[in-house]
């Protein structure tokens, strides 16, 4: 948080926007009020326009680098040009967060551009684990590791999600990015419990929390959640998000939006709502004092 | 129980495509047959690429429409996966691909039309830098200035074609006169594509501009770029072409002739 005047640190305590190409230009003709801006770090590591517009809004807004090409989990050699180019970025923007996933994108020297599942078992926490505490070594700050939307399981994977995020922040330090509608499509691809999940999160862990909208689609006529990032944050993923507040407190939030992206205002609307959740807690949380 | 690598590489390539029997044995069913789940994750890299390659050339999809894109990029990227993590670094081998791409190989313009498309989506990505400041090709003493090389900005490149793929790119934007016409008898086209300001421009250069630039961009000495430009116009004057390659502002920097130190001046 090196570099960021108190305003921008206080800031980061609200609701944000993930920022996106078509909406960059509106958004310095407008620059609404929002706590603070999320770009994908992917999108940044040339030069040009589309790192001129950061430059210039970056003295304005708190940001936020999301990664989601590193690959922490997986067994290809840790791409040291794109760390490099992740820490010069890194550099340049002064983000107050930095994350990437608990997943892997390449293997074999291909990137699949996707946040592929991992088996939980001690073999992939030693291999988060090393990658991870690499990663913060190269950036010389702490990173947040975001739990993955899931489609599938692994016979052998025996250690619970939660878990292994919690044994992961504990052995490297790295904090948790929790994306509540992921936890939300996941439970609900594997019935499993979404709330039990939350409770067995490491809640001091938790230093920024996602939200998004998610698809319903039928696969072989069974229902599928799809984290696909195209439509309004669900009803049930607003009250498991009110859970996680209430885990977690007022942790900043961003509403991200990437397919079928719609008007700016629409988003910042999300973003509104998600304000209101973190007004109403911080309100609670002082009453409770004043009693 | 496969080590992770092992995991991983089945996993990778059963998302290009290739049946993993064993990697199915792996994966709980949870009321959904294994290769269902693992179908979801290939059909995002499928349409997650192929919307790269569409961002990329939408040009190229325009010309043969979205269904036949798809088809094409079905076909490319299981045999062409990226090999880094920027999307906006995916795709520079699909001009190639085209070429030999037998259910297209009638729209013979359409793998220098996919060339011209990558020449302006590395110029959008490219990284900054600063001009050089012509004074420095000044302080050249005339008797060095032959074998200097000049570095031009990241974003500029070249390209050759016997089609008239710069009219092509135009008749195909969002904004272009739907009923104009181009000629594929027109003529070939010798293009600079670069970075001006924070829009990416091309235009067609002169046959002796063209030959003197890109001998330059190949890595080549002031001299043996010179005589390139010579050899495509021999009545070309040389200085003016020259001030003209300075003035544009794409010149980064300017390297010693000596090979041993590979250093700029002082001269």
């Amino acid at each position: 948080m090196i570099g960021h005047d108190d305003r921008v640190l206080a800031g980061a305590t609200g609701a944000g926007i993930g920022l996106r190409t078509p909406h960059i230009a509106e958004f310095l003709a407008t620059r609404p009020a929002v706590a603070f801006l999320e770009v994908h770090a992917e999108n940044y590591m040339g030069g040009g326009p589309a790192l001129a517009a950061l430059e210039r809004l970056r003295c304005e807004y708190p940001f936020s680098l999301h990664g989601v090409g590193l690959s922490l989990g997986g067994s290809d050699p840790l791409d040291a040009r794109h760390l490099a180019r992740l820490t010069s970025l890194v550099a340049r923007l002064e983000p107050v967060f930095v994350s990437e996933h608990l997943a892997w994108s390449a293997v074999d020297g291909a990137y699949f551009n996707h946040l592929l599942p991992l088996p939980y078992d001690e073999e992939s926490l030693d291999t988060m684990c090393s990658r991870v505490a690499r990663a913060q070594e190269a950036l010389g700050r702490r990173i947040l590791v975001e739990n993955p939307a899931r489609y599938l399981r692994f016979r052998h994977s025996p250690i619970p999600e939660p878990a292994f995020l919690g044994e992961l922040a504990r052995r490297t330090g790295c904090g948790v990015l929790l994306d509540v509608n992921n936890v939300y499509v996941s439970c609900r691809n594997f019935e499993e419990d979404s709330h039990a999940y939350l409770d067995g999160l490491s809640a001091d862990a938790v230093g920024e929390i996602h939200l998004a909208g998610h698809s319903t689609n039928d696969a072989d006529g069974r229902t599928i959640l799809i984290d696909d990032h195209g439509s309004r944050v669900a009803g049930p993923v607003w009250k498991l998000y009110a859970h996680a507040l209430e885990r977690c407190g007022p942790v900043p939030t961003l509403v991200e939006w990437d397919t079928n992206l719609p008007d700016l205002a629409v988003l910042l609307d999300e973003a509104a709502t998600a304000q209101h959740y973190l007004d109403a807690l911080r309100s609670r949380a002082g009453d409770a004092v004043a009693a | 129980m496969p080590s992770l690598r092992e995991l991983e590489s089945s996993f990778g390539r059963a998302l290009l495509g290739e049946a993993q029997d064993a990697l199915l044995d792996l994966i709980a069913a949870d009321g959904l047959a294994p290769a269902a789940r693992l179908r979801v994750y290939r059909n995002h890299v499928l349409v997650t690429l192929t919307d790269a390659l569409k961002a990329t050339y939408p040009v190229v999809c325009r010309l043969v429409d979205e269904r036949f894109f798809r088809y094409a990029a079905d076909r490319y990227i299981p045999a062409h996966p990226p090999a880094v993590p920027c999307l906006f670094e995916y795709g520079e081998s699909f001009a190639e691909f085209l070429r030999a791409f037998g259910p297209c190989q009638h729209l013979e313009y359409l793998p220098d039309v996919a060339r011209l498309e990558w020449a302006i989506n590395r110029a959008l990505h490219a990284d900054d830098a600063p001009a050089l400041d012509a004074a420095r090709l000044v302080e050249v003493p005339a008797d060095r200035i032959g074998g200097v090389t000049l570095a031009l900005h990241p974003s500029v490149s070249f390209l050759s074609s016997p089609w008239p793929v710069d009219r092509i790119w135009r008749a195909n934007q969002p904004d272009a006169d739907p009923d104009a016409t181009v000629s594929l008898d027109a003529g070939g086209a010798q293009i600079e594509v670069r970075r001006l300001g924070e829009d990416v421009v091309f235009r067609s250069l002169d046959a002796a501009s063209y030959a003197l630039r890109s001998a330059l961009a190949r890595g080549g000495s002031l001299e043996h770029a010179a005589e390139a430009a010579q050899r495509a116009d021999p009545g070309v004057d040389l200085a003016l072409t020259l001030q003209q390659l300075v003035a544009d502002g794409i010149v980064t920097s300017i390297a010693a002739p000596s090979p041993a130190t590979h250093e700029a001046g002082p001269w």
